[in-house]
């Protein structure tokens, strides 16, 4: 099914064959004895969720479970080397804004429906507080927030919602950003 | 969008690759795909090399995962300016001091001067005498009929020339993409919304830091929450009070930077040439640009500004005011008083130069010391209440901003200031990050990082670039050089060696373009009159197109409601659902050709 589509491209063929020597070795790293030296026949190798997530650079972000299910491809957390790759392609620092904007929205969005409904928000900032907001605290953040981005006046955040506010956070394309 | 339809989707980019591919199989596509594989490994191991070798990369990571990228903004600035100089060192070494070495090996020194190890503090004695200060430079047009000719003269205009318009214009093509990329519709307030969603910075990797984060963003939240209705407006006497004393503190910055300079001024027309006393003005100067900006924060505690923004624009302006002022008046003592008093004048500021430059650097180490270091010890100590310290990233970005303009003046006077500047830099890098790693905490607020960095950048260039390129060009253009050193001597002007040049080059045929353009482009002054004058023009066209697209901005924000409020549901859903696909095919194309473009 999947990997038959790839074996007959000649650009995942080099790109695997020779993925980036570094990132690679990260990879290999973290399991040497499931991840082989040679890519070219496309081994079906993917990495579960507690190595991923125990990386230097995700372990101890609020976010790294929901990083590692938007990119992996069974939503489940366990990457294969190209969802490695596109990880960290996309938190590189040379990605387009759209795209981090498009994967921010999608890490954020907990429930997956496209769009960010007070649930995610709360779950958000849950996330990002230790638990420590009262729950009419969280609330009138959340209500707060839906006010300020929602522009179509839905009382949900669309991706558009989402990216007309990253147009206003020059800051964005530094922080969403990993070093490696 | 699933993953299924999402591996559909990339399996269909990726298949629709390989049959353009496909279509030429046979043994020359193979062996090309051989050469390009070979290529494309040795490109990629070229790139890895390049990366290992990048300065401080490892470092700049560990900063920026503990302290975020705030802190990180001001090493970044700092491995900038180490790169502006060196440049320059490398393009003064090459063109100016490698030719005078070359031909004239030995300086000659008068008999009675040797090294004492003064000299590294003050510039003066042995140094003043070689290749470090515009003095030691001949006139001469080196070579004789064998060789080559060289002419000194023109290499030394021509260096420092070109050097300050490629760093002007470095400065301002990144001065204007900073602006485009980060100042887009700057909005008034941190909102809610930014603060939850767009603020949490995702490169901090260690577990205190994170926690750290968390702490400081739920403490803004409570406040953002808790403030009420913002300052209602006030009656009216209580914004006359609070205009006098905005008024009165701008008056009274203002007025103290103003009569340091003059302080200085008069304090030192009186020159005075023993050697371990001319260090005196560069202490008396470094000591001021340390204490003063310390008054300036105490004012802090009597204004009240609505935005706490702009308080730390209210500090930097005061600072760069104080900063400039002095220099200011240095240079004027320099071009007034020094330019007519000494012979070999060019030499005696480049060593006050050389001076202010040591003693700069070592202020900062004593700033370093008292600013962090013994905040940390009374924080933490004696007095619990104040806390550990914060980096101040304002004050130490202007620092080097200080710094960094004390080189571009002395460019002219000592071309190997530069070198002093590098390892300065170097040291600076290593001892911030020290006293960095060990006397801070990360800062409480998450601050506008990216719109400060526009605005150093703008200081950097104006008043900083701006001030040693005038300073330089008015030297350049109108005082007489001095008659017994340096390639100048005996001319009028140092620009007349350029008038010398042309007068040669209009003997010779085949430059008389060269001179036409001299005589009708450089020289004439309708030239710039015209191109202001196109300029003005294209800036207000454009000034009218950005006004014309914030009104469109503004209408299609209504649509927007209008066409959601008034809507069904049933098309609703199948147009967002269909539009999700699409723009889901959009950003795999998209993250494909990001993925290939960054590893390859």
């Amino acid at each position: 099914g999947f990997n038959s589509t790839f074996c007959t491209s000649d650009i995942l063929q080099v790109q695997l064959s020779f993925p980036p020597p570094r990132l690679f070795d990260r990879y290999r790293d973290l399991a040497p004895q499931l991840v082989p030296l040679d890519y070219t026949d496309q081994p079906d190798v993917r990495l579960p969720y507690e190595l991923i997530g125990s990386m230097p650079e995700l372990k101890d972000n609020p976010f790294r479970q929901r990083i590692a299910e938007v990119f992996s491809e069974d939503g489940e957390g366990n990457m294969t080397l190209d969802d490695f790759l596109d990880m960290f392609s996309v938190l590189s620092e040379m990605a387009p804004r759209d795209l981090k904007a498009y994967y921010a929205f999608k890490i954020y969005d907990f429930n997956n429906d496209d769009f960010l409904c007070k649930s995610d928000l709360e779950k958000t900032l849950n996330k990002l507080t230790r638990n420590e907001l009262t729950e009419d605290e969280v609330r009138m953040v959340c209500e707060k927030v839906i006010d300020e981005a929602d522009l179509d006046n839905d009382g949900r955040l669309s991706l558009e919602d989402f990216q007309h506010m990253i147009v206003r956070a020059p800051d964005f394309l530094s922080t969403f950003h990993i070093r490696i | 969008m699933s993953f299924d339809d999402k591996k559909h989707i990339r399996g269909q980019v990726l298949a629709l690759k390989s049959f353009k591919k496909s279509r030429h199989l046979n043994c020359f596509a193979d062996c090309s795909k051989t050469v390009s594989l070979a290529f494309r490994r040795c490109g990629a191991n070229m790139t890895l090399a390049k990366q290992t070798l990048e300065l401080w990369r490892g470092t700049m990571k560990e900063v920026g995962g503990k302290f975020g990228t705030g802190v990180l903004s001001y090493f970044k600035f700092l491995k900038w300016l180490l790169m502006f100089n060196i440049f320059s060192f490398l393009v003064n070494f090459g063109f100016i001091t490698i030719p005078q070495l070359i031909y004239h090996p030995t300086p000659d020194i008068p008999a009675g001067v040797s090294f004492k190890g003064l000299e590294i503090l003050t510039g003066a004695g042995y140094f003043s005498h070689t290749v470090m200060y515009y003095g030691g430079y001949s006139n001469k047009t080196q070579g004789t009929g064998g060789r080559s000719e060289y002419n000194m003269q023109l290499a030394y205009f021509f260096t420092v020339a070109a050097y300050m318009v490629l760093c002007g214009a470095a400065l301002i093509y990144s001065m204007a993409s900073s602006f485009r990329k980060k100042y887009v519709l700057a909005d008034s307030g941190l909102g809610g919304a930014w603060q939850l969603l767009c603020s949490w910075d995702f490169s901090v990797t260690n577990e205190k830091a994170v926690r750290q984060r968390k702490n400081n963003l739920r403490i803004q939240l409570k406040e953002s929450l808790s403030e009420k209705v913002q300052v209602a407006l006030l009656p009216l006497t209580e914004r006359l009070k609070h205009y006098g004393v905005f008024l009165g503190t701008w008056l009274l910055s203002t007025g103290m930077a103003l009569g340091c300079g003059a302080s200085v001024y008069f304090l030192f027309s009186g020159s005075l040439l023993e050697e371990a006393a001319t260090l005196l003005l560069p202490f008396v100067v470094s000591l001021i640009n340390l204490v003063v900006p310390l008054f300036y924060s105490l004012f802090k505690k009597i204004e009240h500004y609505s935005n706490p923004r702009m308080q730390v624009y209210a500090i930097i302006v005061r600072n760069v005011i104080l900063k400039m002022s002095i220099l200011g008046i240095l240079c004027y003592y320099w071009m007034k008083d020094v330019a007519n008093t000494f012979s070999c004048w060019e030499s005696i500021v480049g060593q006050a130069l050389y001076r202010l430059v040591i003693m700069d650097f070592l202020f900062i180490m004593l700033g370093s010391f008292f600013g962090e270091f013994l905040s940390n010890v009374i924080g933490t100590k004696c007095i619990q209440s104040l806390g550990v310290p914060e980096f101040d990233v304002a004050r130490n970005v202007l620092d080097l901003i200080y710094a960094q303009t004390l080189a571009w003046i002395g460019i002219y006077f000592s071309p190997l200031l530069p070198v002093i500047q590098i390892i300065k830099f170097f040291i600076l890098f290593y001892l911030k990050k020290v006293s960095l790693t060990q006397n801070c905490q990360p800062p409480r607020r998450a601050g506008r990082a990216a719109q400060m960095q526009t605005i150093f950048i703008a200081i950097l260039f104006f008043p900083s670039f701006v001030g040693a390129l005038s300073m330089v060009a008015y030297t350049v253009w109108t005082l007489p050089p001095s008659d017994k050193c340096g390639p100048f001597r005996g001319l009028n002007t140092t620009f007349s060696a350029i008038q010398i040049w042309m007068d040669d080059l209009n003997r010779v045929d085949a430059f008389q373009w060269t001179v036409w353009i001299y005589q009708h482009v450089i020289r004439s002054e309708i030239f710039y009159f015209l191109v202001s004058l196109i300029i003005l023009v294209f800036i207000y066209i454009f000034r009218q197109i950005t006004q014309g697209r914030q009104l469109l901005i503004i209408l299609l924000r209504q649509q927007i409601v209008n066409v959601s409020s008034s809507e069904l549901s049933g098309p609703t859903c199948l147009v967002h659902q269909s539009c999700c696909v699409r723009s889901g095919c959009v950003y795999v194309m998209m993250l494909l050709k990001c993925r290939s473009n960054i590893f390859s």
